[in-house]
């Protein structure tokens, strides 16, 4: 009996955490004071679909990203350099670079935010509304609906527990039709006291594929030209 | 101790995946056996090399073209010859394994040109282009097939409806005959000879399902169906004391047909959907067989008599060869792992990380006189594994 009076209380308890102290709780989790420290990110790994191709993602502050990876054993780019954001697609055929369309181009923005829409998200612009609670994986979470700047919505699930991101809920428009994409944050260790998913399941309307991070280097030095949209194919 | 073997084709003699040598390491150091030399200016491909005593022969692209090139046993650079376009697509790269007979050499390339070359100098003797000679359809990942000679003639899958499979004079790239087969693509599958008493069968995949040819005459003797929409099926299939066996990660799954004593009949004994694989093929010893499972991405033992999986080892996907009591597994994450095969079951002995080299992790290894060939992209290395 006192044991179920227990879990009622703390369930009351912790669910009279509000927004603030969610996010408070999150910031400090996630280490985020030590993560402002940090320049420069690389992420390297392998997208695991069918075949298991290399990935890397160079990310530099303030909004410069940069994922390297393969299909089919070619090599692609998705990129922003502050002000332009390319890629290439050279399983269509043509491996020239190009333009990013302007339906995909917020998501590139938002990917080069290394904090993510959480951190200074008034700052940003963003609007934050505490949904409340919900579940990933049989793990309890908030749900944290997020109205970004560029008028995107997504849902962020935070572990009520650990506080650390399980899952976001996004939207991006391909073709002129509004997709889902959900991305669910595993396998979190820390590299030099900052906690990193080294496994990110993504299910992109339907298309479900897993990238598994190997290595995460921080404040390594990266020639911003790598940013830069090239002339021609690299 | 003689090294009796060379290697003159796509997974040595009898296209088995057994390299016939001894003495070799059963365990390895922890960053992997001594890497004697590394060639790196291969261009792409996924082809292995082939081995004589004075040379290795590998297929590579460079700038869309696909070239033959000869090494000396050390590594060094010889010649290279150009074989013909080769397919960039995707998967970019060269595609098969050469095949040697005395002093001639035969390669294919993905946009489908056979071509016949002169072992020493490179020097192209014929070539067919099977889209254009053959109206080969091109098929989604570029013609894959290492080619098979027997006597006269040298085999080759174009996949049209009314040019299936050919027979080409191998000294003059003349057609010998023409197979219709079930006038489907082709399915990437490097074949098998079956000899028999009686006749001598050439075993195919297309589109879905593996074909039996009568290598005299070209005539169909008998197919089996793969129950699924899929049209890739690698893997070159196996004979052994009258059963073929076969595995495919596209269709049936691993499969056990028994061939009848005048190779004219088949009857399936059984299949197992779960033991799957796309193009890593497999090994089979004794009763067991050894493989990679496609979908789940697990090392597998599967009973050769009943189709039941005895064993699952967590080792990725990817290529299984055999030499000297040890598996050598070669998975896509580029790790080689050392396994001893112990009936039902396999164990994990060592395993290292090939670090050089580039793209996808495919190639099948290759050993000879005692050293581990492992093309990796745009380089071959050549690792000594030895006892000492």
């Amino acid at each position: 009996m006192f044991v179920l009076f227990f879990s009622f209380a703390s369930f009351a308890i912790s669910q009279e955490l509000t927004l603030n102290e969610i996010l408070k709780n999150y910031y400090q989790a996630g280490n985020f004071d030590k993560l402002k420290e940090v320049n420069s990110i690389i992420m390297t790994g392998k997208i695991v679909q069918q075949d298991l191709m290399p990935v890397k993602i160079v990310r530099v502050r303030p909004d410069k990203y940069l994922m390297e990876f393969d299909v089919a054993d070619l090599t692609a780019y998705q990129a922003y350099d502050g002000h332009t954001g390319w890629m290439t697609a050279p399983w269509t055929g043509n491996a020239a670079p190009q333009i990013m369309p302007a339906e995909r181009m917020n998501d590139l923005k938002n990917r080069a935010d290394m904090d993510g829409v959480l951190v200074n998200w008034k700052e940003k612009g963003h609007l934050l509304e505490l949904i409340g609670r919900d579940s990933v994986n049989g793990i309890v979470v908030y749900k944290i609906k997020v109205t970004r700047k560029d008028g995107g919505i997504e849902y962020n699930f935070i572990d009520d527990n650990g506080f650390m991101l399980l899952k976001r809920v996004s939207y991006r428009m391909a073709a002129g039709k509004e997709l889902l994409v959900e991305n669910l944050y595993r396998d979190y260790r820390k590299v030099e006291g900052i906690p990193f998913a080294f496994t990110v399941e993504t299910n992109n309307a339907g298309r479900v594929n897993e990238i598994q991070f190997e290595s995460v280097e921080l404040n390594k030095p990266v020639d911003l030209k790598i940013f830069v949209m090239p002339e021609k194919t690299r | 101790m003689g090294y009796p073997q060379e290697v003159l084709q796509w997974r040595g003699a009898d296209r088995t995946g057994f390299y016939h040598e001894s003495n070799l390491l059963k365990s390895w150091p922890e960053a992997g056996p001594l890497l004697l030399w590394e060639f790196d200016s291969l261009g792409n491909g996924y082809g292995s090399p082939v081995i004589t005593n004075s040379t290795i022969y590998v297929n590579g692209e460079i700038d869309t073209i696909s070239y033959l090139f000869a090494l000396d046993r050390s590594g060094k650079f010889l010649w290279k010859a150009p074989i013909g376009k080769e397919w960039t697509l995707n998967y970019p790269g060269s595609r098969n394994t050469p095949t040697i007979v005395n002093d001639l050499i035969y390669v294919t390339t993905g946009l489908g040109t056979v071509a016949c070359l002169e072992a020493k100098t490179g020097k192209k003797r014929w070539s067919v282009d099977m889209v254009t000679d053959f109206h080969a359809p091109l098929n989604r990942f570029g013609f894959s097939e290492s080619l098979v000679v027997s006597g006269n003639n040298v085999f080759c899958s174009p996949g049209n409806a009314d040019t299936n499979v050919v027979a080409l004079d191998r000294f003059t790239g003349k057609i010998v005959w023409i197979c219709k087969g079930l006038g489907q693509m082709t399915s990437y599958c490097s074949p098998v000879l079956i000899r028999l008493p009686e006749r001598e069968i050439l075993v195919t995949f297309s589109k879905s399902a593996l074909l039996g040819i009568d290598t005299r005459d070209g005539k169909l003797l008998w197919s089996h169906k793969q129950d699924s929409e899929g049209d890739v099926h690698i893997n070159t299939p196996l004979f052994e004391n009258g059963f073929i066996y076969y595995i495919t990660g596209d269709g049936n799954g691993s499969v056990k047909l028994k061939l009848s004593a005048d190779g004219k009949e088949i009857t399936e004994v059984w299949r197992n959907a779960a033991c799957d694989n796309t193009m890593g093929c497999f090994i089979k010893l004794d009763d067991y067989i050894y493989t990679a499972s496609y979908g789940r991405r697990y090392w597998y033992s599967e009973d050769a008599n009943t189709g039941k999986i005895t064993d699952s080892v967590k080792f990725d996907k990817g290529v299984t060869i055999y030499a000297d009591g040890m598996l050598y597994c070669y998975n896509e994450k580029g790790q080689l792992g050392l396994f001893k095969p112990n009936g039902p079951q396999m164990e994990e002995v060592s395993s290292f990380k090939i670090s050089r080299g580039t793209k996808a992790h495919y190639a099948h290894p290759v050993i000879n006189q005692g050293i581990l060939y492992v093309r990796h992209g745009r380089s071959l290395l050549a690792y000594d594994v030895k006892k000492k």
